[in-house]
């Protein structure tokens, strides 16, 4: 009973328990506000997980790069770049689909290099500089397609739509796989490079670690992602639009924050599924919810703006929510650094 | 070099300035037709605007934070000043009043966020400015307007002084007095620069931080949401999200007009050179009338080369 009280106390001082609380919440609310039947039923849950991964997915992309101390607000019309390549190589060159696939992903880190470039090399803040390359990606992507078009073969975004023996959906694997990759990622020196680098790039470098290889590192490695990402979007949608999902990008940092990821050095990827979660999550419930009130009361109509507006609200208030208890969890961590290193000094000392 | 690098360092608002000028006369020589009364008073009357958009956003980059919320605050404004007016002057006002108001409402909302939550201020500013952003559809259906601003309004703004010099000029010498005032002669200007200079050392000899911080907010929203009922007056007819890309355009302006990201330096005359060199740098790619994506490109290229010459992070190996 004890250990388990102790387990309990050191998940609660962990990165992602924020972020847990609030998925907790929000998956409360979709069950009283659904039924468990309904949510956790196998098309359900497809659904959920089809139309969401690519938001999920980038999420766990702008969490690498937010554990760096960087961010990239770009992501989001860069998985539109993935997706009018991966559209128009088959169409207008006759490109296989597979291979497109391999080009999408080599756009999405080409992209990523520059980015990273101009934030690790050039030295240009992050914010501003991603903010930049937004319009410049935004004119490549009307470039390369200037109008929505072009579709997917049945087979693949078929697949895509899927659920596993009843209850896996494909796109929960795909999430599952980069999930997989990060956990990899995390055990090689490039993993605790990522950690050093955002904490203190100063003590990082004194240390040994070079933080311009290491954040250029971390954005080709958020390309991967987003490349793979995109090409989730355009199963997704079977279809091609240059301009879209630019929202992403803020989306996707909110989300991480809610889950906890808000300072360098500091988090874990399940702080960035559970603040992911919570968003997807937050939409569901206000979507169905409506829709319940709209069957209910008879001539209710409240128009997508509100639904818009109010699950942004719930995200806000998440967001001012959740730094209240990272800022705690985050002067523990100090605390208990600072005791750790006076207790080894009093070791030193005798 | 190292000479006009040294120029650049000591006074980046006189540099500014003439480098838009030359962007000014390289416009007029490719396009020797775009030089006539109306591009020039096209060209104040904008950089007018976002001179008053980019006062409150040098006050609170001054002050070490970000706004990101001087677009949404304008769009929000002029559709509320439009939708309020609906073509009359009579609530001018009136409309005055709660225009100033929302703005401050927002201000004090980012201010308490970035303080009393510590959320870094970029972060909370955008997802405000996003709410905000939401908002506007539920006053303007479809995302038009529902009105007009009124006519003296649009005068006070548009008509030409001397068949060629906007009206706005005259707000401009309220605002930039304002502005002047506030950064060299009041007390809370002194304050703000040691405040954005060095938080913990400003605490310390006893100025009240927080307040002052909260402040440089309520101003940046008070300031964004005028410029924003000019802006409806300009343009007279409004969407919703028409003056949101002014977020990160007065970020820029403010950014190359010489006062840094980390705060604690700057002034408000090179946010004024700033606002110059983004309406000419605006004006010239639209005068070349080239194709909506190459504009982009074009745009965001130049953006980053004036970002990297203006504004970088100190190297970590020192």
């Amino acid at each position: 009973m004890n250990s388990l009280k102790n387990s309990f106390m050191r998940f609660k001082r962990s990165p992602a328990f924020t972020g847990f609380v609030l998925f907790m919440i929000a998956i409360i609310m979709n069950l009283i506000i659904r039924g468990p039947g309904n949510f956790f039923g196998a098309s359900s849950l497809g659904t959920l997980f089809a139309k969401n991964a690519p938001i999920i997915l980038v999420t766990l992309a702008q969490a690498v790069l937010l554990i760096t101390g960087t961010l990239d607000i770009s992501i989001g019309i860069q998985l539109a770049l993935v997706n009018v390549v991966v559209i128009m190589l088959p169409q207008e060159l006759g490109m296989s689909v597979p291979v497109a696939w391999i080009f999408g992903i080599l756009a999405a880190l080409a992209i990523s290099a520059v980015g990273g470039f101009l934030v690790a090399v050039l030295r240009v803040p992050s914010i501003l500089a991603t903010f930049a390359l937004t319009y410049v990606i935004k004119g490549i992507n009307v470039l390369i397609m200037n109008v929505p078009q072009g579709s997917v073969p049945k087979e693949y975004y078929g697949a895509y739509d899927t659920v596993l023996f009843g209850f896996l959906p494909v796109a929960a694997l795909i999430i599952v796989g980069v999930l997989l990759m990060w956990m990899f990622v995390k055990r090689t020196k490039f993993g605790k490079h990522i950690y050093a680098v955002g904490a203190n790039p100063r003590n990082a470098f004194a240390a040994g670690i070079n933080p311009t290889k290491t954040i250029m590192k971390a954005f080709l490695f958020k390309g991967l992602i987003t490349g793979i990402a995109g090409i989730s979007l355009t199963l997704m949608l079977a279809a091609g639009n240059p301009l879209q999902v630019e929202g992403y990008g803020l989306r996707s940092l909110a989300a991480c924050i809610i889950g906890g990821l808000g300072f360098g050095g500091w988090g874990s990827m399940s702080c960035a599924v559970f603040g992911a979660g919570f968003l997807v999550l937050i939409q569901n419930a206000v979507y169905y919810f409506f829709n319940f009130l709209q069957d209910i009361l008879t001539g209710f109509q409240i128009t997508s703006y509100w639904q818009n507006f109010i699950s942004d609200a719930i995200v806000l208030l998440g967001l001012l929510m959740t730094t209240v208890t990272a800022k705690a969890q985050k002067e523990t961590l100090k605390q208990g650094l600072s005791r750790q290193l006076k207790r080894g000094e009093k070791f030193a000392k005798q | 070099m190292v000479k006009v690098r040294k120029f650049m360092r000591q006074s980046p608002a006189a540099m500014t300035f003439i480098i838009a000028i030359l962007l000014l006369i390289v416009t007029f020589v490719v396009r020797p037709n775009s030089f006539n009364k109306n591009t020039f008073g096209s060209i104040i009357l904008l950089t007018m605007l976002l001179s008053f958009a980019s006062a409150g956003q040098t006050l609170v980059l001054i002050g070490g934070g970000l706004d990101f919320t001087v677009g949404a605050v304008m769009s929000s404004a002029a559709v509320i000043t439009t939708f309020l007016m609906q073509g009359q002057d009579g609530n001018l006002l009136l409309v005055l009043l709660i225009v100033l108001a929302l703005g401050a409402i927002v201000g004090v909302i980012n201010g308490a966020a970035c303080i009393k939550i510590g959320l870094p201020p970029m972060i909370v500013t955008i997802a405000i400015s996003n709410l905000i952003a939401q908002a506007q559809y539920l006053f303007a259906a479809d995302g038009k307007s529902l009105g007009y601003a009124g006519p003296a309004l649009i005068k006070s703004v548009s008509y030409k002084i001397g068949g060629f010099l906007p009206a706005i000029v005259l707000y401009a010498i309220v605002i930039w007095g304002i502005m002047f005032y506030l950064l060299n002669r009041s007390v809370y200007g002194k304050q703000l620069y040691l405040v954005g200079d060095n938080k913990d050392a400003a605490k310390l000899s006893g100025i009240k931080v927080n307040k002052i911080i909260l402040l440089s907010y309520i101003f940046s929203g008070i300031l964004s949401a005028f410029a924003g009922m000019l802006g409806a007056a300009y343009m007279t007819v409004v969407s919703a999200q028409v003056f949101d890309n002014y977020a990160f355009q007065s970020l820029i302006a403010v950014i190359v007009g010489g006062t840094a990201l980390s705060g604690g330096v700057g002034t408000y005359s090179g946010s004024i050179a700033g606002a110059l060199m983004m309406t000419v740098l605006s004006n010239g790619l639209t005068a070349l009338a080239l194709a909506d994506p190459i504009k982009n490109i074009s745009y965001g290229i130049i953006m980053i080369l004036l970002l990297f010459a203006y504004n970088r992070s100190s190297a970590v190996r020192q």
